[in-house]
């Protein structure tokens, strides 16, 4: 039962970083990124490829997160110029081509077979529960630095980009802003995220193949940052682990209840409905979307006088 | 002839065989408030947009400062100083009135990526001085106590003054504003031309359409009468209320 | 290797089919509504096990199936249209909250057919014979398919062009405001074309399972050749998706050759639409759009 909740552990918090860079895209910057797997993948497959070819695994990660920033640049160009509903459809499409092509072709990584990854931190003769440990450090560590560098983005005046752009992107090109070359960088950002927990993935699983990488991830992520609240940090980190603790939980059903409808079907039913029950009650999610915080901002909010409780001035 | 803030020349935009702007010619001289006019659907705010770059101008050319604009991306025009306030407020408003103001600043160092990752004290001192400046202009249009309410709650007048107020954050040379006192009431109208007319002393030239003639005229340098796309008169406020043209415009040719 | 250029042609034609009942009422109902509907694969999914259930559990044979699947799954997606996406959309929810909830409801339909029947692959048990016509191998389902799609392809230009339920239609998808002011009523219209669509996605759906096999991902597997369809057709123009869906299917086989000719997996089939749909995306939809309109 120990091992089976450091393992939830891990999962929450690789899909963790997974949740802050879509809330990155979405949350802030309002891009629907419906292709969010094809960034894990890239990642993913970046780590195994190199790992056996003997590269350490903190190059590994890195590069992951490297390559994947590339494809979501060369993403970028054309797709990012297109509205909300063509991006979602063309990068969602992206992804199942890239799926594709990593199962037909046997070279890049065993194709449809799939490939063994070594694990980034292999000690010697130690016990299955040390190594969840060892992982839980290298995932959380890696996490910090993705909530680090969100919440940096998000309360600057970078961010302020981001939701203006998000609001009404017109408005916000005629105030100076190069939309394109903001939705770029975040959409890079965003992509290195995925990549980097990609990459934790396929360590931390040791095997990977095409069939992980199915459109129900994107869909997974997506739930966690609608449920969470989107434009909010922390809620996309508790979306991924509400998202995670549902998931393990009907899992669970499955060995201990008898119930009419097979729990891994009823999971899913039940997550749509969610889905729809938040979008209807609650769209803005179960956080609500954290104001804009820069030192100066405080300084004037809290140090000077709340200025909207002076009434009649 | 001093060397003109804006020029235009010859500029036409169609949609679909329609000109909604036709051969218009129009020069902007820097300082002071000039006022477009015209009759629903004579190609006002067409114009305007053509000048901002959301259209690009199908014949003619628009100069700025003397450098051609019209082939720019709306955020270079922003870039060369010239900024507008749209007819129907286009508010971020999910996000705070201040905040609001805050995006349209210029030259905020912490809009880079990079800076609001690693070096955050280069525009923290920065953005103090702009918010400054953001709550004297929210003063000036009358918004200072809901600097921290949300865009989206204020009413319908106040979102035309926010519209205006983050116009003038942009510190733009030029600052086009269409139909800034529609929706306002009236006192609050002229006193907002008021204070128009006192920044148009402080450097900021103001071109401006408005419905509401006797404001517009009170306080404008120069009118521009427009027509059917076409530029039909102008001249001197005065002057331009007893040009036949602008009779016709109003009223038709009957 | 010679290549028999005559069924190439034959089955892109039933490719064609295919896309043609499954893609209109996704275009149609994106145009209409305002948003693309991920669970528009699920009303072909539905309408493939609706169609076994009455053809094969049932025994009541192919054109029984054809016409309890119509209706049931059109007005499945009436509901789903009435319940969820239009008081969604009164809400105020934006294009992305429409999307998400469409692909929610899609995992609710897809998991609830996965309940009712199962993951496991089924087949129609009916054999089609196959004979041969010439140079070409043909199979009575594929005639039965080119016939059906022919069929209400031209039963819905009728419509549209004759009553005057289909001229509301027409006149809503080309200006919505114009067709309010008229006095159309707009959300009758809506509510219908998602009925005729979900009830056209449930024949493609019939055909696709026949053809090849049903499970809960029989939609999913072409919903994205789908959206190329709409895409290349302009959305929400019937015509247009018409004409896409033959140019998809001709390029998915003469693809297939192409790619047995250059020595790669045949697997790539699928990315073919998934290309054209990329390139419709970055060359201009409008454009594409216009030339239709034109046409």
């Amino acid at each position: 039962m120990l091992l089976y909740g450091l393992d939830f552990l891990v999962f929450v918090g690789i899909f963790g970083i997974v949740a802050l860079s879509l809330n990155l895209e979405f949350g802030f910057a309002g891009l629907a990124n419906f292709g969010k797997v094809a960034f894990f993948l890239v990642g993913a497959y970046t780590y195994a490829v190199l790992s056996q070819i003997g590269v350490p695994f903190y190059l590994c990660l890195i590069t992951a997160a490297v390559i994947a920033a590339a494809f979501g640049f060369v993403i970028s160009l054309p797709a990012l110029r297109l509205r909300a509903d063509y991006l979602a459809i063309s990068v969602l499409a992206f992804g199942e081509i890239l799926r594709l092509l990593i199962k037909a072709e046997h070279g890049i990584a065993g194709g449809v077979w799939g490939i063994t990854v070594s694990p980034a931190i292999s000690l010697a003769g130690v016990s299955y529960r040390v190594d969840l440990l060892v992982n839980i450090g290298l995932v959380y560590f890696c996490l910090l630095i993705c909530f680090i560098v969100a919440q940096l983005l998000a309360n600057s005046p970078y961010g302020r980009v981001m939701r203006a752009i998000r609001e009404d992107e017109v408005a916000a090109e005629a105030l100076g802003k190069d939309r394109a070359k903001y939705k770029a960088q975040i959409f890079m950002i965003g992509s290195a995220m995925a990549g980097l927990a990609g990459g934790l993935y396929a360590q931390y699983l040791q095997f990977i193949d095409p069939y992980m990488f199915m459109p129900m991830i994107t869909f997974t992520v997506w739930m966690m940052v609608i449920l969470g609240g989107p434009a909010n940090n922390w809620g996309a980190l508790l979306g991924a682990g509400l998202v995670e603790f549902f998931d393990r939980g009907a899992n669970l059903a499955k060995d201990y209840l008898v119930l009419p409808v097979d729990p891994s079907n009823l999971q899913y039913i039940l997550f749509g409905a969610l889905i729809i029950l938040v979008l209807f009650y609650r769209p803005q999610g179960l956080l609500k979307e954290s104001p804009i915080k820069t030192k100066a901002l405080e300084l004037v909010r809290y140090g000077r006088g709340v200025v909207n409780n002076k009434p009649g001035k | 002839m001093e060397e003109a803030l804006l020029r235009i020349r010859e500029v036409s935009k169609h949609f679909g065989g329609v000109y909604a702007v036709n051969e218009v010619n129009l020069d902007i001289r820097e300082g002071g408030i000039w006022g477009l006019v015209g009759p629903n659907g004579s190609g006002k705010t067409t114009l305007f947009n053509t000048i901002l770059g959301l259209y690009k101008p199908d014949h003619g050319a628009i100069y700025f400062n003397g450098k051609c604009i019209s082939n720019l991306a709306p955020h270079d025009i922003y870039g060369e100083g010239v900024v507008n306030a749209f007819q129907l407020p286009r508010l971020f408003n999910r996000m705070n009135v201040l905040d609001n103001m805050l995006v349209a600043a210029r030259g905020h160092q912490g809009d880079k990526c990079l800076h609001s990752l690693f070096w955050r004290k280069s525009w923290q001192k920065q953005e103090e001085g702009l918010i400054e400046e953001a709550l004297d202009i929210l003063r000036l249009v009358d918004l200072e106590k809901w600097a921290f309410s949300l865009a989206g709650e204020l009413s319908g007048g106040q979102r035309k003054l926010l519209e205006v107020g983050r116009g003038l954050m942009a510190k733009p040379r030029l600052l086009l504003l269409d139909e800034p006192a529609a929706g306002i009431n009236p006192v609050l109208g002229k006193s907002m031309f008021q204070k128009l007319k006192d920044f148009s002393c402080n450097g900021i030239t103001f071109f401006i359409v408005e419905h509401r003639l006797e404001i517009l005229f009170e306080f404008a340098n120069w009118v521009y009468v427009m027509d059917r796309g076409r530029m039909v008169a102008q001249g001197e406020p005065h002057d331009v209320v007893d040009a036949p043209a602008f009779y016709e415009a109003y009223l038709g040719e009957g | 290797m010679t290549v028999n250029w005559a069924q190439i042609l034959f089955n892109s034609v039933i490719t064609g089919s295919i896309y043609l009942l499954g893609a209109v009422g996704l275009s149609v109902t994106y145009g209409l509504s305002g948003f693309p509907n991920f669970a528009h694969a699920e009303f072909i999914t539905l309408g493939a096990f609706i169609g076994y259930f009455v053809a094969e559990q049932l025994g009541l044979g192919l054109p029984a199936a054809l016409i309890v699947a119509f209706l049931v799954t059109g007005i499945v997606g009436f509901l789903c249209y009435r319940g969820v996406f239009q008081p969604l959309a009164k809400r105020g929810a934006s294009i992305i909250h429409l999307m998400v909830a469409s692909i929610a409801l899609g995992f609710i339909l897809r998991y609830s057919i996965g309940a009712a029947w199962s993951w496991h692959p089924l087949y129609f048990t009916t054999t089609w014979s196959a004979f041969d016509v010439g140079p070409l191998r043909v199979t009575g389902l594929w005639l039965w398919l080119i016939f059906v799609a022919v069929g209400l392809a031209f039963i819905m230009h009728l419509i549209l062009t004759r009553t005057k339920i289909g001229k509301a239609i027409r006149a809503t998808s080309s200006n919505p405001e114009l067709a309010l002011a008229s006095g159309i009523n707009i959300d009758r219209v809506i509510w219908i074309t998602w009925f005729v669509g979900g009830g056209l996605a449930a024949i493609a759906g019939i055909f696709r399972g026949a053809d090849t096999q049903i499970w809960p991902m029989t939609g999913w597997d072409i919903i994205l050749p789908m959206f190329a369809v709409a895409i290349l057709g302009g959305i929400g123009n019937f015509y247009g998706a018409i004409a896409a869906a033959f140019v998809i299917g001709l390029a998915e086989n003469v693809g297939v050759v192409a790619l047995i000719a250059v020595g790669l997996s045949t697997e790539y089939r699928m990315a073919i639409p998934f290309l054209i749909l990329i390139i419709t995306l970055i060359v201009k939809p409008q454009w594409l759009a216009m030339l239709f309109r034109r046409a």
